[in-house]
């Protein structure tokens, strides 16, 4: 029999006679490589996924011309830097006149589709079968439901509602006809773009200063409240998941260590034995660390896989789209049980050399 | 007898009690601090989202329609409605009261602005910046500074003087386009309808306040020359996210239910008792935030749950291996009890008994670390503590005993199966 297959059928065989043992061994391991496994598959995709619920605040950049309307090559600027995720929406206003009650209103002209797509807050009750939509107040103080009579200076028109809504915000006092109508009752062409870029906190930075460099002429604002808060949420919560993630893995991992130490400890029998036989000090250390690395390896792919399974779980569960598994973790945590493994069994093995076999074989 | 074993048992295996109790101790502490952090990062990350500012806002329900363009206001003040100032008190004693965490109020017109170098039309908004007020005993200060945190001021914040003596001049500040359009600066002198304003500090929001001069309320309203007015208050309050009982009307459910509407904290039912409250006023959701803060929040909460949940099953996991480990060791023991004459009850309530010692004491241990994790934790991240809950040492305890039992049963049974005679000749 050669030295490697003996090798092997010890290290199987010693797993094998002592199926409770080893298994306990396995579990330990699995259950910190799933931990890290899951915790850091998560952190990793955490950014883009928690970005991803901002969406729902609407705009969160506004270009404004400052003379002028914003041209059609503008936009299309606008559009190459925002990329095809983010939305944009032109905007003109002008003021009108109502022409019973003489009241002033705000008249907006814009894609009213993109509109609503952008500004998904905005609580929207669909009972009219025209084109524009009405701000709540100017229903409650103006229209009550019924058509809009508004006279621009030279020109006018009836307004036919397709629906009313309500957005807390100044909006509530306006409102919003198809872009062709505006353009065509005012003669305005839109000079402010409402825009919202998808991303990570620092996309949307860089992508709001290559906007500012690339159009000179425009204003290009953020909205920061919008902004500064989706940086704070997302940095907190991944600092968080971080925090708690890594005292949890440190901890399992010294669970795990306990764990393995007290296993080998417990087999100063074997030990003795073999050495009484005639091993060296290095035959054993080694017999022990390649079952304690066996053992780990074992562990660590079973512990990856469910790691990836649970992280995209939570994804599923939590952001309804799955964290998907990063085969780049693999290794690492591979190698990492493996070493900790190593460093678990060989420490206590230091201890049981200085003993003379006999002695433990005595049961001292 | 019984005791003696139990002792002795602690006496003379003290390494192997000890890996036991340090298993045991870590991953309670484990359980505790996610416990402890899951528990409180709903409030935490809520805390972060206040700096999407006031979440409802109130306007005088007689007002006419905001004429607003690009941030510019062409409605005069004079036109539409207002709110007493002297009533917006009354917020603080609704039933949600203590939910509201701040309020603005503002009153703006477009004014004349003398300069040094000349004069420029710009919007005067006042409001609070941090007014000291207070309601029955409870004393706090609110205004912009707190409802708007992300307004930045470079020089210095105004002070709000409920009345400031006429040969004072007071502080103001300058939105940061208007500064840089009618060169404005720190220590500036500025005039508006005769009245002097000294401009303490030069404002920027990213929106309409960058063109305008935003003064203390009262130095508004005695320019505009309208006492106790106010047309507009932002409103910060903490809700809870809306779900579709919040959307049912209240006056259309049965009092039962409706008490159950009214007495949850949801934006709809706190600006139904901010209606009572304030006669005649309007309010409404601050939508894009209303409707989403909840949305982010239950996604952090979710997550930061299913996190803690999966770190307490291999906590769990963890100690019952532990567990296991250590009984599993002890067979040759369970084999010699039971060929003097122990019966399997016997050994296995001496085996259970230990476990719950090691993890009463585990448990305490873990729990006090685990405390000073979470709040490190608190500490490092929102610079505020995590406070973990008695309630959580209970929870914990239970638990240690239930993981112990577990992990201890199976290695037990099994220790017992084997045949005495077997294990003592270390066959088995």
């Amino acid at each position: 029999m050669k030295r490697g297959q003996l090798l092997l059928r010890v290290l199987l065989k010693a797993a094998w006679v002592r199926k409770d043992r080893a298994f306990t061994a396995v579990v330990s391991v699995a259950v910190v490589a799933t931990i890290a496994t899951a915790a850091l598959t998560i952190y990793s995709d955490l950014e883009g996924k928690l970005s991803r619920e901002f969406r729902g605040f609407g705009a969160n950049v506004v270009v404004t011309k400052n003379s002028g309307a914003l041209a059609p090559g503008e936009l299309a600027e606008v559009r190459k830097i925002v990329g095809s995720n983010g939305e944009i929406v032109p905007v003109g206003y002008a003021i009108a006149t109502e022409t019973t009650s003489q009241a002033r209103i705000v008249v907006g002209g814009a894609d009213i589709d993109k509109l609503r797509e952008l500004n998904v807050s905005w609580s929207v009750s669909n009972t009219g079968h025209g084109s524009a939509l009405v701000g709540a107040r100017v229903d409650e103080a103006i229209t009550h439901g019924s058509d809009l009579q508004l006279s621009f200076g030279k020109t006018s028109a009836t307004i036919k509602p397709a629906g009313f809504f309500h957005s807390g915000s100044d909006d509530d006092s306006r409102v919003y006809i198809p872009l062709e109508d505006f353009v065509r009752l005012t003669g305005i062409q839109p000079n402010t773009a409402l825009v919202r870029i998808e991303g990570k906190p620092r996309q949307i930075q860089d992508a709001v200063s290559q906007l500012g460099a690339a159009l000179p002429g425009v204003e290009v604002k953020p909205v920061r409240q919008i902004t500064q808060a989706q940086t704070a949420v997302v940095g907190k919560t991944r600092s968080v998941v971080l925090a708690s993630s890594a005292a949890v893995v440190v901890l399992i991992m010294l669970c795990m260590v306990a764990t393995f130490t007290g296993s080998v400890l417990e087999r100063r029998k074997d030990f003795a034995v073999m050495k009484a036989l005639g091993a060296s000090n290095r035959t054993v250390n080694f017999l022990f660390a390649s079952e304690a690395a066996l053992l780990a390896l074992a562990g660590a792919a079973a512990g990856y896989l469910l790691g990836c399974v649970i992280a995209f779980w939570i994804g599923k569960a939590n952001f309804d789209a799955a964290i998907l598994p990063q085969p780049m973790l693999l290794l690492p945590v591979l190698l990492g049980s493996v070493a900790l493994a190593l460093i678990a069994s060989t420490a206590p093995l230091r201890l049981l050399q200085q003993i003379q076999p006999a002695g433990i074989l005595r049961g001292e | 007898m019984f005791l003696r074993l139990l002792f002795e048992s602690f006496r003379r295996q003290k390494r192997r009690k000890s890996v036991a109790l340090l298993a045991i101790a870590l991953g309670m502490s484990i359980a505790t601090a996610m416990i402890a952090v899951g528990n409180d990062i709903g409030d935490k990350i809520n805390q972060e989202l206040r700096s999407l500012g006031a979440n409802l806002v109130i306007t005088p329900i007689e007002d006419t329609l905001d004429v607003n363009i690009g941030g510019v206001n062409l409605k005069p003040a004079s036109e539409g409605a207002a709110i007493p100032e002297q009533d917006l008190i009354k917020m603080k004693g609704i039933f949600w009261g203590h939910n509201i965490k701040g309020y603005a109020p503002f009153l703006s017109d477009e004014r004349k602005i003398q300069t040094r170098s000349g004069e420029v039309n710009a919007e005067l908004i006042g409001t609070y910046f941090a007014q000291p007020l207070h309601h029955g005993t409870e004393e706090f200060s609110t205004g912009v500074r707190s409802v708007n945190p992300w307004w930045k001021v470079e020089g210095e914040w105004p002070q709000d003087y409920g009345d400031w003596p006429a040969q004072l001049v007071p502080d103001v500040l300058a939105g940061s386009t208007l500064a840089r359009q009618a060169g404005l600066n720190i220590g500036d002198q500025i005039q508006v309808s005769g009245r002097k304003l000294r401009i303490s500090g030069i404002l920027d929001t990213g929106s309409a306040e960058d063109q305008a001069i935003v003064a203390p309320l009262h130095i508004v309203q005695a320019i505009l020359g309208q006492p106790n007015a106010v047309q507009r208050v932002s409103v910060s309050a903490l809700t809870k996210p809306e779900d579709a009982f919040a959307r049912k009307d209240p006056d259309k459910l049965s009092p039962s239910v409706r008490e159950r509407w009214y007495c949850s904290p949801y934006a709809n039912s706190i600006a139904y008792q901010l209606r009572q409250a304030l006669p005649n006023v309007r309010v409404e959701q601050v939508r894009p935030v209303e409707q989403n803060q909840g949305k982010v929040l239950s996604r952090v909460t979710g997550l930061m749950l299913l996190l803690s949940l999966a770190a307490l099953l291999a906590a769990a996991l963890a100690v019952s291996a532990a567990m296991a480990a250590t009984i599993l060791e002890r067979r040759q023991e369970v084999g010699l009890m039971k060929s003097l004459g122990a019966g399997n009850s016997a050994v296995a309530s001496l085996f259970l008994t230990e476990a719950a010692f090691l993890a009463i004491a585990g448990g305490l241990i873990g729990f006090l670390a685990g405390a000073v994790l979470a709040h490190r934790i608190g500490q490092s991240i929102f610079g505020s503590a995590i406070v973990v809950h008695p309630v959580v040492l209970a929870v914990v305890l239970f638990g240690a005993v239930l993981v112990t039992f577990l992990g201890s049963a199976g290695a037990v049974r099994k220790a017992m199966q084997f045949d005495p005679a077997v294990v003592l000749r270390g066959d088995a």
